[in-house]
């Protein structure tokens, strides 16, 4: 049993950086804009809206995000070359490396933005991610916890997200929820522009006016200067927050 | 029965309705490494960690039914639990709760906990055990709170048609009622063209685009502040002893059931939690690898019941893994001279030693019938078989 589990540990190691290398070529090589959705929660919704509303600006093929959530150390660069797991298999593992590789060397069509879910949960994990991916983009979803007393797991995730917010370049861009009070002081890490979503009266883009009916919900959204009134057919709050990261994508890109 | 045909060695048991399967792999494997990173020691927010809530959110959506993960869905030690827990929240002592008959057993001491009254609906067999609104109403009175139902239904493996589920929703309008929805089964919903010919449930009980995904109340916008979806991993992955299920409704209800839910329990067990979401986010191939299998199963029982035609006869289910026979009224009078199902099963247990359950414990509408499980193995299904044809001398 102990040998089984060491053998599948390394091979998970060897599958790991074979797939960060072949990551890395394929970026290097295709240089797509990378916008990153990190945060504890509403990260899926908040990249499918993305993907609606850019993929409406920009056309289907030329944006891309994870498929079904892969958004860790393996899955990141599944989502990147566009490869299902090959789960429990070492034969499909071996497949998809022989697949990572032609795809990496060789692949001449490449969508011209990539929508990437990070998902961190130890300390380390943001670095990893980003030795392979260099997002000029990156939205801070919330930073909350599921456990009754948790305080230091929060805390953990807050220095992942501020490895994040420090590694994002100067002209990039960091979208931050102001209604999380820790995803809202990681303004002060970054030097890309910072641009704040919320319900907060001081948030740059702001959702106001919220009514749930049988419909769904109906709010009024105001950026730079502007209000509509907008209906989304899914409740709950984070939709809304997920609507707006998206929608101010939009309009920066 | 199961207790009783435990003691005797060599039984079949057709009995508990529990599937033959080990849970999926993957699922497995997440709880473990779940265990592993050392998160499952500690009690979650009491409606469950929020990954699991929002994954189960984004499953929701894809079968049109929407709800705020934050507020509107919480986890569950098993359905049972998010039923008892809701019939608690609101129901008052002495208020009736509305359940079809026949219907799931645990159904009446959890309305009785709850200090509420159980009411029987008795369904239509001859319309394939199908929901007589007319009879419904008739049983409504003011002390009537709630109806408590599982579509598809237990023991006889029928669906409730669209049609009789809206009339149903419309009755919970006019008289204020709270419409609790069971749907452990939704996953094992067999074909229509591999349904008996005829069966009205085959033709109107399943959503437009697809003939093998169950239409639910969970869809139906207009009622979401009364309605209690209910949905338990148990059967669907094979996790019965996983204890793990979730309620889903609006977020004013969500409220006073949680209040409930966390007095009860605290929180779903955590490492099932981790463990139900790997299983959403990656194990339907295995969910759909069990349906196959099961209508097999049914495919196979139903003709091995068609072999004992003078003994039985039966509404072919179309989904779940259960079929309930009448006992044909001169062999329940030789087998069990005036003892019923509860008579018959015994007499079965103890000659032909194979396990069923009473269909009076189902209601008295059950009564004169027999369920049997098709989620045993085809070995299970055909000894079984072998055995009654040999009691019954065919």
């Amino acid at each position: 049993m102990l040998e089984k589990n060491a053998m599948k540990k390394i091979l998970k190691k060897i599958v790991q950086f074979h797939l960060k290398l072949f990551t890395k070529i394929t970026l290097w090589r295709h240089r797509p804009f990378i916008v990153a959705v990190a945060g504890s929660t509403n990260k899926t919704t908040t990249k499918d809206y993305i993907l609606k509303f850019l993929r409406e600006k920009y056309g289907e093929k030329e944006v891309r995000g994870n498929p079904k959530s892969y958004n860790t150390e393996i899955g990141l660069p599944l989502a990147i070359l566009y490869l299902d797991s090959g789960e429990s298999s070492m034969l499909r593992w071996l497949k998809i490396l022989v697949q990572a590789k032609m795809r990496a060397l060789f692949l001449r069509k490449f969508p011209k933005k990539l929508v990437l879910e990070l998902g961190v949960e130890e300390k380390g994990d943001m670095e990893y991610l980003l030795e392979m991916v260099h997002p000029e983009m990156a939205i801070v979803t919330n930073i909350e916890g599921s456990y009754t007393y948790s305080n230091s797991s929060l805390e953990k995730i807050f220095e992942e997200m501020k490895f994040l917010a420090k590694e994002l370049p100067a002209k990039g861009y960091l979208l931050l929820n102001s209604d999380d009070e820790r995803v809202k002081s990681l303004a002060g890490f970054s030097k890309a522009k910072i641009v704040t979503y919320g319900f907060a009266e001081d948030a740059d883009a702001r959702a106001e006016d919220l009514k749930t009916d049988a419909q769904g919900q109906i709010f009024n959204f105001v950026f730079q200067g502007k209000k509509e009134s907008i209906r989304i057919k899914k409740y709950g709050r984070t939709n809304i927050y997920a609507w707006m990261a998206a929608k101010v994508v939009k309009n920066i890109l | 029965m199961e207790l009783r045909a435990s003691r005797i060695p060599g039984v079949v048991s057709l009995a508990q309705g529990v599937p033959s399967f080990d849970t999926p792999e993957a699922v497995k494997r997440a709880a473990i490494d779940a265990i592993e990173k050392g998160k499952v020691a500690k009690y979650s927010l009491a409606p469950g960690t929020l990954e699991f809530r929002e994954t189960i959110a984004q499953y929701l959506e894809k079968e049109n039914k929407f709800y705020d993960f934050e507020t509107e869905i919480i986890a569950t030690a098993g359905s049972i639990e998010a039923i008892t827990a809701t019939l608690l929240a609101i129901l008052e002592p002495g208020d009736e709760v509305l359940i079809p008959d026949p219907t799931y057993t645990s159904y009446q001491p959890a309305i009785k906990v709850a200090r509420g009254v159980p009411v029987f609906v008795p369904l239509a067999e001859e319309k394939h055990w199908a929901l007589d609104i007319e009879k419904f109403e008739k049983l409504i009175t003011p002390r009537t709170k709630a109806f408590l139902f599982c579509n598809p239904n237990n023991p006889t493996g029928t669906i409730f048609t669209r049609n009789q589920l809206h009339a149903l929703a419309q009755l919970a309008i006019k008289h204020n009622l709270y419409i609790l929805s069971d749907e452990v089964y939704k996953d094992f919903i067999y074909p229509v063209k591999s349904c008996e010919a005829g069966a009205p449930s085959a033709q109107f009980n399943r959503v437009n685009d697809s003939n093998e995904r169950l239409y639910s109340l969970a869809e139906l916008r207009g009622i979401r502040d009364r309605l209690i979806y209910i949905f338990s991993f148990s059967k669907a992955y094979a996790m019965t002893g996983w204890r793990i299920a979730f309620l889903a409704t609006h977020q004013d209800l969500a409220k006073k059931i949680l209040a409930v839910h966390d007095t009860l329990v605290t929180c779903a067990p955590v490492v099932s939690q981790f463990a139900a979401q790997a299983a959403l986010e990656m194990a339907q191939e295995d969910v759909k690898k069990f349906k196959d299998y099961f209508q097999k199963r049914r495919n196979l029982i139903c003709k091995r019941l068609d072999k004992l035609e003078n003994v039985f006869e039966y509404q072919k289910p179309d989904s779940a893994y259960f079929v309930f026979p009448r006992i044909k009224d001169e062999i329940l009078r030789r087998v069990a001279k005036n003892g019923g199902s509860w008579q018959f099963a015994l007499e079965l247990l103890e000659k032909a030693k194979v396990a069923v359950v009473p269909g009076a414990a189902f209601g008295p509408s059950g009564e004169n019938h027999i369920r049997m499980c098709f989620g045993r193995s085809e070995e299970d299904i055909n000894e079984a078989f072998e055995r009654m044809e040999k009691f019954f001398r065919i």
